[in-house]
């Protein structure tokens, strides 16, 4: 497995059913990224190293729902990956406390194709 | 924290430029409108932007990201016109000292390979990136 046929990924779960506007759901998995890689540098400091030394690859999924979200939250916590839920401040467009987006990883690209195979890219 | 460091903390002079938890801190990022990309590619751009720019200010100024984040790293996207607007506002950002971070895309989908996507600006005061940034759309 070369690193620049497998780099190591950080995906975006971000809910489809809230239909954040574009700027709404990029800072919603600006969250995510920051909260995911602080995780990651306690408890996974050397897939961080490969992360950063490639490309930082990130990938935006698509979930249907909360429901939907908060099953792959339970599959990335069960792998034992870093990952940051982000829940937003409501102060715009949606309630205080709802949970958008999902951050896993960053974890080496075939165990993020397998958990998350079954999930398209979000448009 | 101890009463005497609690006292020293009230009636010790700031230093000059020091930020404090009562500044209203916020990082700008601005979307290369010009590129029409999807909606999770501006998100996945965005991140990238907001993951340097971290970085970036971890290893610049520390105290600053430290302020950020305890008063809840506030986020906005705002619309720019083109990559050559981008690099205007990244050239104003610098000489008002604001941390300023560019994002090219590698180009492996949706836009050409090096396509200047998104400028992070700060964290720094809502009021410094507002008079670079405050005429610009909401995204």
């Amino acid at each position: 497995m070369s690193a620049l046929s497998e780099p190591p990924t950080m995906a975006f779960l971000c809910r489809s059913d809230l239909e954040l506007s574009a700027g709404k759901l990029a800072v919603q998995c600006a969250h995510a990224a920051i909260g995911s890689l602080k995780q990651a540098k306690k408890t996974h400091s050397r897939m961080v190293q490969r992360w950063q030394e490639t490309a930082s690859r990130k990938i935006c999924l698509s979930v249907d729902d909360e429901e939907d979200l908060m099953y792959f939250l339970g599959l990335a916590k069960e792998a034992s990956l870093p990952y940051s839920l982000v829940q937003d401040a409501g102060l715009t467009e949606i309630a205080p406390g709802t949970a958008t987006v999902l951050g896993v990883g960053p974890a080496p690209r075939h165990t993020m194709d397998h958990l998350f195979s079954e999930l398209k890219t979000y448009d | 924290m101890g009463l005497r460091s609690f006292i020293h903390r009230l009636t010790a002079p700031k230093p000059p430029g020091s930020i404090s938890l009562d500044d209203k801190l916020k990082m700008v990022f601005v979307v290369n409108h010009e590129l029409k990309m999807g909606k999770g590619k501006i998100a996945a751009q965005v991140a990238h932007a907001a993951v340097k720019a971290t970085l970036a200010c971890g290893e610049k100024d520390p105290s600053l990201l430290d302020a950020w984040f305890k008063t809840g790293q506030k986020k906005i996207c705002v619309k720019g016109d083109s990559a050559k607007h981008l690099d205007e506002l990244s050239n104003q950002a610098k000489k008002g000292g604001i941390l300023s971070n560019k994002i090219h895309d590698a180009g492996h989908t949706q836009i050409p390979a090096g396509s200047f996507t998104v400028l992070a600006l700060g964290p720094c005061r809502d009021e410094e990136v507002e008079t670079i940034t405050g005429d610009l759309k909401l995204l």
